[in-house]
């Protein structure tokens, strides 16, 4: 059985939530919300139903109340329902003295937990804190090798268990809660920049991948909320073949997926050859391809072009593997695209767009996207024309898609240019002098740039070399 | 006048019934002291009255607690001020 932690993201962050038979300890500082994030606990199992007994060895039950009640918890109400019970244990009751020998096992309080767990049925057992709990024994290592026992008795009775910890600032090793417990989630306060902040993770979790970055959250009256990682977890970066192998090798491997690649190229300079290479390449390789077709990038004359390089792409495109998305009518502006009801508008392509990637990506196929964007900075206004390509990047990212976006820089003013290749990942720029064509890459999200090489131009696929 | 002196024991405890025996030896010898021996998993109940923790635990009347078993030497010394009261 998977209990939910009442808190989405931590559910999230534990595969699932927190499992019956299973102990979990959350560690953390002095006052870094230990307590209230096992009352908060607590509430996400009350709600969806299920009993809880909470262990107090270090708070009266009337100020755990007041506690809850801060934080617009009514634990009242599931006491009174008989889903809740809250029990203070300590070694030390109130008045008593103590003398201590090391000759001790736990057997009463595991005991009286059993019979209190009996009498709601819990299915979640809250400890509070351990660390104050061993702080009363005198032999302190004796309790704590005992405690395996409890932590033993109590998961076999088909329950979640979670003990809160104190850990010491700066504490490099592991305790041996961490030793014994399933998982730990660990939470601790930072000063940074004169503000407290408060971050969470989860060193060690059976069963599961434990996620070791941290997760900024905040505690506020109405709940914990845990924000999305700054660190998120490392991934491999795939990297996809442009088909041109020494164009990847100076790439460092190829084009990571999730990238927007911008090619420059002037007035004069035939951007073909390497689209057609990176095409040909893309559709033997099975990958979904979307053209934004236009008067340069249109079906026929690609077609024909790949005849001259005795080469017959028309079985892809009969796959359905190659879809053009003809834009919205060049001649009108975007209101009176709408008006005409049938022409697309930016926003229509870009819906498209993202629907035929979920598409591709649904049969398993990674997806390029292709387009020239010279005539839409033409058509478009500024704005306009410079939230499209925005969102369109933002969207191959989310894709994991591979953009392949041309531009004549000679027909855009260098101000929308510089925004251009702020948003692109990787930026190539083909440039003409003396008659010999020369690529060079400006910028990469890998860091791998290049300085200009000669380009020659050959007659079948590839039609591009890059020559040093 | 008689005082009560409870020692909470469990089957698992294996220091008990040693303990008990001790217990037993000196009470003997007082007729002002009274053994009561609550055995936890029978009586759950008086474990939760006297929010026991740790077994074996011997409660005295004037709200001293020994945790933990020990020898007869060291539970007499504890108990010196009851055995020798009244006498």
């Amino acid at each position: 059985m998977i209990i939910s932690t009442g808190i989405e993201e931590l559910d999230k962050m534990m595969d699932g939530g927190l499992r019956t038979s299973f102990c979990y300890a959350i560690k953390g500082t002095a006052g870094s919300g230990k307590t209230v994030l096992s009352l908060f606990m607590t509430l996400g199992a009350l709600k969806a139903g299920i009993p809880v007994l909470f262990i107090s060895t270090e708070v009266d039950i009337e100020k755990l109340m007041i506690y809850g009640k801060s934080f617009n918890m009514d634990l009242d109400s599931y006491v009174e329902k008989g889903l809740l019970l809250l029990e203070k244990m300590s070694l030390k009751p109130m008045g008593t003295n103590l003398v201590q020998t090391d000759r001790f096992d736990l057997s009463a309080i595991i005991a009286r937990t059993k019979n209190r767990m009996q009498t709601i049925n819990a299915k979640m057992i809250i400890f509070d804190s351990i660390s104050a709990f061993f702080a009363e024994f005198k032999y302190e290592k004796t309790a704590r090798s005992n405690f395996m026992d409890f932590i033993r008795e109590i998961t076999n009775e088909d329950a979640v268990l979670v003990l809160t910890a104190e850990s010491r600032m700066n504490e490099e090793y592991s305790t041996i809660e961490e030793f014994l417990v399933d998982g730990v989630i660990k939470i601790r306060t930072e000063l940074k920049n004169n503000q407290l902040i408060k971050r969470i993770s989860i060193p060690k979790l059976r069963s599961a991948k434990p996620i070791n970055s941290e997760n900024r959250f905040i505690i506020n009256r109405d709940g914990i909320s845990i924000l999305r990682s700054e660190q998120p977890p490392v991934s491999i970066i795939h990297e996809e073949s442009s088909g041109i192998e020494k164009l990847d090798n100076l790439l460092g491997g190829g084009i990571p997926s999730g990238s927007v690649v911008l090619i420059e190229v002037d007035g004069e300079t035939n951007y073909f050859p390497l689209f057609l290479s990176t095409l040909c390449y893309n559709l033997e390789k099975d990958k979904g391809i979307i053209i934004h077709s236009n008067v340069h990038m249109y079906s026929s004359r690609i077609i024909e072009d790949f005849k001259k390089a005795d080469c017959d792409i028309e079985p892809f495109m009969n796959k359905g593997n190659i879809v053009f998305i003809d834009k919205y009518n060049r001649s009108v502006t975007a209101i009176e695209a709408r008006e005409m009801s049938q022409l697309m508008t930016t926003d229509d392509m870009i819906s498209v767009t993202v629907e035929l990637m979920e598409a591709f990506q649904k049969s398993n196929q990674k997806v390029v996207v292709y387009g020239d964007l010279t005539d839409d900075a033409n058509i478009l206004s500024e704005s306009e024309f410079l939230r499209y390509f925005a969102l369109q990047s933002f969207n191959i990212k989310e894709k994991r898609a591979v953009a392949h976006s041309f531009i004549n820089f000679n027909a855009i003013s260098r101000e929308m240019l510089a925004r251009l290749r702020t948003t692109a990942d990787i930026i190539i720029r083909f440039s003409r002098e003396d008659y010999t064509t020369y690529i060079e890459c400006i910028k990469s999200s890998t860091g791998a740039t290049f300085l200009p090489k000669v380009v020659k131009y050959k007659e079948k696929i590839p039609l591009i070399e890059i020559v040093d | 006048m008689s005082l009560k002196i409870i020692l909470f024991k469990s089957p698992s405890c294996s220091w008990c019934p040693y303990l008990e025996g001790v217990l037993r030896h000196i009470i003997a010898d007082s007729d002002h002291l009274e053994l009561e021996i609550i055995d936890v998993s029978k009586d759950i109940a008086k474990a939760e009255e006297y929010q026991i923790v740790a077994i074996p635990t011997i409660v005295l009347p004037n709200n001293q607690r020994i945790i933990g078993s020990a020898d007869e030497a060291f539970i007499r010394e504890q108990l010196d001020f009851f055995l020798t009261l009244g006498s």
